[in-house]
């Protein structure tokens, strides 16, 4: 506890000692104060712990703190606006993730990707369609079978309407396999969707229901993307059976568009360096994310802007 | 039988190692603390502690974040007795009756039934924890979205035995409170309503916003109109920490049982948690208890219930959790987090593979809470002397836990004026005799119960006969069926008797 408070003092002071030096910050020097990690969701998820675990791993090698600030709210969009809202200046970064950006496939967007600069992308991992262990669904081809028998009548629990769970499965729904799609913002109440019966089937990242994997509870029957995972190798993948969509859920970490590059480049070598620290592999390993996933200053904007492309296509196609 | 109990004799003995006794001293320290200050919730709180359990072993990190959960809950207590300011949501009931008799000269006696609730409804709803795991466990997953929704309408129901003076001024306090909870952002289709094109309006206004307000900032401007010059509470000084007696207690012991089971189940529903439990049992109480004509005036069952049930969920809560992996409250999904640091996850396997720290976890909930008891008792005497301070200096430092709450939420300053804004109406409602209960209950109720019922009527094809047929939602739909309908036969009866 002590070496929080210290921080904390260490912390005031440096924001003090910048206070009076004044003037715009310069990439020279820069850290010269705490950066402010913002999580634009509540405490305890995956982004929250992808910040916080960060922020931990980052403070020795930029020498200053990196607070995690939660500033839940609208999909994201009000921690988004606190970020837009700070100086340009590298002393504010957000956490950024595929089901934010999916605000941008939808109407009245409140941020655009000119706003932001991506500075690496930390975690990617596909999305599974899951079902209770002793399902009657013993593989995708029984599910969809029965989709297609019983069109709107089976339930998949997701995250809520205009998310990536939801474009997801608008690309199904085009193959045919017509379910009810039934939101449930709050993941406990997800799950118990499942595991007690109330609904068929779970569109959602292994990462987050690893414990119902290994507990044998739920098993995934069918993964998005273009490969199959080598932890679940008897899951076709969605390329396979010809739907074609990929929407990885990913957590990157932005800053606001105009930041000096110099700034932008130093923090994306320190998280390249966390990239490559045992203690982010075994996260990323027990998120099931990808091993690969680490993308740079100068590739994450890319990949970015592809991902959106992608959200919307899916939704045009709608 | 014995086998359970000689694994959590066997969990006791991993509990009282120097470090993990330390880790519970700590954990009940800053979950009483969380518990006072109303801005930082006891999830926020359990979430800011993980990252200092990285580099403990599990039974210590896992000991230090339930700790703090079970503490957490019985915190606010102080604050809304003593300053009538609910530290967390969950305390809201905890002014009807609670500040009722702390106002009337008895604030140590008030916070000695919370202390006896808290232990009484802890240690039981950790007695059926221990015992009936399994079962417990299967019986959560039940539930689902129609069932979330009778038991939120059943706590909204309980605004009929809020609305003392008047049923009819209860009703618009309780639709203003729904109303409110409107603004923002739907749920579930993402519509704006009521925003007027501000971005603070489209993230909704915050419970705790209108609950500071209309509490605490309400309070204090009904202090200042008075200039401060309420009556002081005689010798205040001289209290004694006033600790019920046996005899008090057995009275209420059938009372204990009902709000510790009543709070063990609701804490058990994932979705639900402390603060529902809460307000359940105060109106189960209201409705039903013997007591039920005084509730409100300051008895102790008004203390007893919301208490006992808001500790015993947290019993509860950790049931799905430990055998199933499912975190049923915001607080238990942070414990999982700790779990999964380490390696360990929870689920039905776990009580084969890691039975000796699921003990622990047991054993510590059973320290823990002798171990709060044991501070609360030390702390109410210092804390009960604050009231013989010029009520003028407890305003001004009420005002600042007011702002610091308010600010801590979302760190906007817009929600320091809505903050302000709701305590003008707060004391607009008290002058013209409108019950801010229900308005609070609405604003903390309403989102819950619309989202539960958009779900349900998704899933069941907008059926809305799912809600009676399902065996337990029906049973609790019946329940509110009854608690509705009874001010008007009641009504109708008086009336006959009158006309006879």
């Amino acid at each position: 506890m002590r070496s929080t408070t210290r921080r904390f003092v260490l912390m005031m002071a440096a924001a003090f000692g910048a206070a009076l030096a004044g003037g715009p910050a310069t990439a020279a020097g820069y850290p010269e104060r705490p950066i402010e990690l913002i999580v634009p969701w509540g405490p305890g998820g995956g982004a929250d712990q992808l910040a916080r675990l960060l922020s931990k791993l980052m403070e020795p090698m930029l020498g200053q703190g990196m607070p995690v600030v939660n500033v839940p709210g609208g999909t994201g969009a009000t921690g988004m606006a606190k970020l837009l809202a700070a100086p340009a200046d590298g002393y504010s970064m957000a956490v950024y993730i595929a089901d934010s950006h999916a605000l941008l496939a939808g109407k009245n967007p409140r941020w655009s990707m000119k706003d932001i600069t991506p500075v690496a992308v930390m975690i990617k991992g596909p999305s599974f369609i899951f079902v209770k262990q002793d399902s009657p669904f013993k593989t995708w081809a029984d599910f969809a079978k029965a989709a297609k028998a019983n069109p709107g009548k089976l339930k998949v629990a997701t995250l809520g309407f205009g998310s990536v769970d939801d474009f997801s499965l608008t690309v199904l729904d085009h193959a045919g396999i017509k379910v009810v799609q039934v939101p449930f913002a709050k993941p406990s109440e997800r799950y118990v969707s499942i595991l007690g019966g109330h609904a068929d089937a779970l569109y959602e990242q292994a990462g987050d229901v690893a414990q119902f994997i290994s507990g044998k509870q739920m098993r995934p029957i069918l993964l998005f993307g273009k490969k199959r995972l080598a932890a679940f190798k008897d899951v076709p993948a969605s390329y396979e059976l010809g739907y074609k969509v990929a929407l990885p859920q990913f957590r990157s970490i932005v800053v606001r568009a105009g930041t000096p590059p110099e700034i932008v480049k130093k923090l994306s070598d320190a998280f390249a360096k966390v990239a490559t620290m045992p203690e982010y592999k075994k996260f990323l390993a027990d998120q099931y994310g990808d091993p690969n996933s680490f993308e740079d200053a100068s590739k994450a904007p890319a990949f970015v802007q592809e991902q959106l492309d992608d959200m919307k296509k899916t939704v045009a196609g709608k | 039988m014995t086998h359970i109990l000689l694994q959590l004799g066997q969990g006791f003995l991993d509990c009282l190692t120097p470090m993990n006794m330390l880790m519970l001293f700590i954990g009940i320290v800053i979950g009483l603390l969380i518990g006072v200050l109303p801005g930082l919730t006891l999830v926020m709180g359990v979430a800011l502690a993980l990252p200092f359990t990285y580099r403990m072993d599990v039974t210590a990190s896992i000991v230090l974040l339930s700790a703090m959960y079970v503490s957490g809950t019985y915190g606010g207590a102080f604050t809304a007795i003593l300053f009538r300011i609910p530290g967390e949501p969950i305390d809201v009931p905890m002014l009807w009756d609670g500040y009722t008799m702390g106002r009337k000269g008895q604030p140590a006696k008030a916070l000695g039934w919370t202390l006896v609730a808290a232990l009484g409804g802890g240690l039981l709803s950790a007695v059926i924890m221990v015992v009936l795991t399994q079962p417990l466990a299967v019986f959560a997953l039940r539930f689902s979205s129609p069932e979330y929704f009778a038991v939120l309408l059943f706590g909204l129901s309980s605004v009929v035995a809020l609305g003392r003076g008047s049923l009819a001024n209860a009703l618009i306090s309780l639709c203003a409170g729904l109303l409110i909870a409107c603004v923002g952002t739907d749920e579930t289709y993402g519509a704006y309503r009521f925003t007027f094109g501000s971005r603070i309006l489209a993230d909704g206004i915050e419970f705790l916003v209108v609950m500071v307000g209309a509490y605490g900032v309400g309070e204090v401007l009904s202090r200042l109109e008075t200039g401060f010059a309420t009556k002081p509470i005689d010798k205040i000084s001289n209290a004694r920490t006033e600790l019920p007696t046996l005899r008090e207690i057995a009275a209420l012991k059938s009372m204990f049982l009902r709000a510790s089971v009543l709070g063990n189940i609701i804490g058990l529903i994932p979705g639900a948690g402390a603060t529902i439990a809460s307000f359940v049992s105060y109106g189960l109480e209201a409705q039903f208890g013997k007591r039920r004509r005084e509730m409100g005036t300051g008895v102790p069952e008004g203390i007893v219930a919301p208490q006992a049930a808001a500790t015993a969920s947290v019993g509860g809560a950790l049931v799905p959790l430990l055998a199933l992996g499912i975190p049923g409250s915001g607080a238990t999904a942070i414990i999982l987090g700790a779990f999964m640091l380490h390696g360990i996850q929870p689920g039905p396997q776990v009580l084969a593979t890691s039975a000796h720290i699921v003990y622990a976890v047991f054993a510590s909930i059973f320290l823990g809470l002798a171990l709060m008891c044991v501070i609360g008792y030390f702390a109410i005497r210092p804390l009960v002397k604050i009231l013989d301070l010029p009520e003028a200096v407890v305003s001004a430092y009420v005002l600042i836990l007011c702002f610091i709450g308010a600010l801590s939420i979302r760190n906007d300053v817009t929600d320091l004026w809505l903050m302000i804004g709701f305590g003008v109406i707060g004391y607009f409602f008290e002058r013209l005799k409108f019950p801010i209960a229900p308005l609070v209950l609405g604003v903390i109720l309403g989102p819950l119960a619309e989202s539960s019922f958009m779900n349900a009527m998704i899933s069941y094809g907008n059926d809305w006969t799912v809600f009676f047929t399902r065996p337990i939602s029906g049973t609790i739909m019946a329940f509110t069926v009854v608690i509705l309908l009874l001010p008007f036969v009641q009504h109708w009866r008086a009336r006959r008797v009158a006309a006879a």
